[in-house]
């Protein structure tokens, strides 16, 4: 019996690795921040395996998707203008990050502060701001989406939503 | 002032926590003469006052740490008690993460407990020795308690002046049940490997302890705490709530639950504590530390035996598992 021990011992410690080392290899956790992004490009955004910073949600459209880069080139991904808009309020580079937002007219990645915003449109947290390259009747520009969200005057407000869409 | 603080469970535990800092901070005034003036080779006065002095400091410490040990479970059941003021806290793990300091506060106690059973037990070893060869370890370990329990008296003060009750908090679900596809196990397991891993680990402990390799219990045991930890919170857990979803560290503790997770959670890490004490002092004084280990093996076995009753038990009386 004893001099099964060391050899079931040394059995099940090379068990415990491989059991750690095939997870880890096989691991796929969400994407939640990516860093080194210096040139503070818009990145493509693996979908269904990105995590919105804000909410949490899993993004699974581009359109109307946002990312925030940081001055040192950390970029953060969003489901929805709005979160992007929540989550960078009290960060100390929040005036100089550079916003990018994929818009639901040209289908490409525009500067976030220069985009037009459309106050009805069905995104992913159903804030209502959808992400426009040119501009449009009714249309917002970033500033306004920005303060109207900050004070809760979107769709997910009950009183909003009955004067915009009647329901 | 802040409602938190005219708690009664509040009230009882910080006056306890500062009562038992201020005791010890007396033997470390007491500890830290005895250090600058000890010697063992000298017959003096003096050096006779300060045997006298070291056993007055180990008699503090020993009814300090029982305290400790009290008290920890006695803090649990406190912020436990404080959802019903906490809003949105559903458990202790809301109330927990009430503030920053919450989690910190919790592991920094776990830890100081850890250092109180290796202090109990390098002095027991050493009392029993004829010329008390670990005594400058344990004084120098001794400071540390002190430096540590410091730490753990200001974090206590600032997790109870921070809880904001007019602020809602996560309830548990929140904090370890809605990941939104994000895996939160370590090194990518998922609930299939993590269980492999926790009996294989298991196993291995028990060889481990029961041939005494210190270096390897030293490395094993830590990783078979956090693997345990692990599986009661998003394995084991579920069973004892009888839902799927319910993944909590801390509504075990509740009388919902008969209280079974006072008895797990005790169970795990006084075996965790005693294993790892065991082979610090094996290491430290090439000593024979089995009774250390077959308490550990009994404990182990207690939480593992417990863990795994709670799926035999739904599958006998419900025919599937969750």
């Amino acid at each position: 019996m004893k001099k099964l021990i060391p050899i079931v011992t040394t059995i099940l410690f090379i068990a415990v690795i491989a059991v750690i080392f095939i997870s880890m290899a096989k691991e796929e956790q969400p994407v939640t921040v990516v860093k080194g992004n210096k040139e503070a490009k818009p990145l493509p955004i693996k979908l269904n395996a990105t995590n919105d910073t804000q909410c949490k949600m899993l993004i699974k459209r581009v359109e109307n998707s946002a990312e925030a880069v940081a001055p040192d080139g950390r970029t953060w991904f969003f489901d929805d203008p709005g979160c992007m808009v929540l989550w960078l309020e009290n960060k100390r580079f929040k005036d100089k990050a550079k916003l990018w937002v994929y818009t639901i007219d040209t289908n490409r990645w525009v500067d976030a502060k220069r985009a037009y915003y459309g106050v009805t449109d069905a995104t992913a947290m159903h804030y209502g701001f959808g992400a426009r390259e040119k501009e449009c009747k009714e249309c917002i520009d970033f500033e306004e989406m920005r303060r109207r969200m900050l004070t809760g005057e979107n769709l997910t407000n009950p009183k909003i939503r009955k004067k915009l869409l009647g329901i | 002032m802040n409602t938190i603080l005219l708690n009664r469970g509040v009230i009882v535990y910080l006056s306890s926590e500062i009562v038992l800092w201020g005791i010890f901070a007396i033997a470390f005034v007491v500890m830290i003469s005895i250090l600058y003036g000890w010697d063992f080779d000298k017959y003096t006065q003096k050096q006779y006052i300060l045997q006298k002095r070291a056993w007055l400091t180990v008699t503090i410490l020993s009814f300090v740490s029982i305290f400790k040990f009290l008290l920890l479970p006695y803090f649990v059941y406190t912020i436990d008690t404080l959802k019903d003021i906490v809003p949105g806290a559903m458990c202790a793990a809301g109330v927990i993460s009430a503030n920053s300091y919450g989690l910190k506060l919790l592991l920094l106690k776990i830890l100081i407990l850890f250092g109180f059973t290796l202090w109990i037990i390098l002095n027991r070893y050493d009392l029993n020795a004829k010329n008390y060869p670990l005594f400058k370890i344990k004084s120098w370990f001794f400071i540390l308690l002190f430096v540590a329990l410091t730490v753990e008296l200001w974090l206590d003060i600032k997790y109870f002046l921070h809880i904001d009750i007019n602020i809602p908090v996560s309830c548990c679900s929140a904090l370890f049940g809605q990941l939104e596809g994000a895996n939160p196990l370590p090194f990518g397991l998922n609930t299939n490997t993590m269980l492999l891993l926790f009996y294989i680990l298991y196993m291995l402990s028990m060889l481990l302890l029961f041939s005494s390799e210190a270096w390897l219990i030293l490395i094993v045991i830590p990783l078979f705490g956090v693997i345990s930890y692990y599986s009661v919170v998003y394995f084991f857990g579920t069973y004892i709530y009888e839902l799927p979803t319910h993944k909590c560290p801390f509504c075990m503790l509740q009388k919902d639950y008969y209280y079974i997770g006072y008895l797990i959670w005790s169970s795990l890490f006084g075996a965790v504590y005693l294993s790892l004490s065991g082979a610090i002092l094996q290491l430290l004084t090439k000593s024979n530390s089995k009774n250390l280990y077959q308490w550990s093996m009994k404990l182990f076995t207690l939480f593992v035996a417990v863990c795994s009753l709670y799926i035999i038990t739904y599958y006998i009386r419900s025919g599937v598992l969750l």
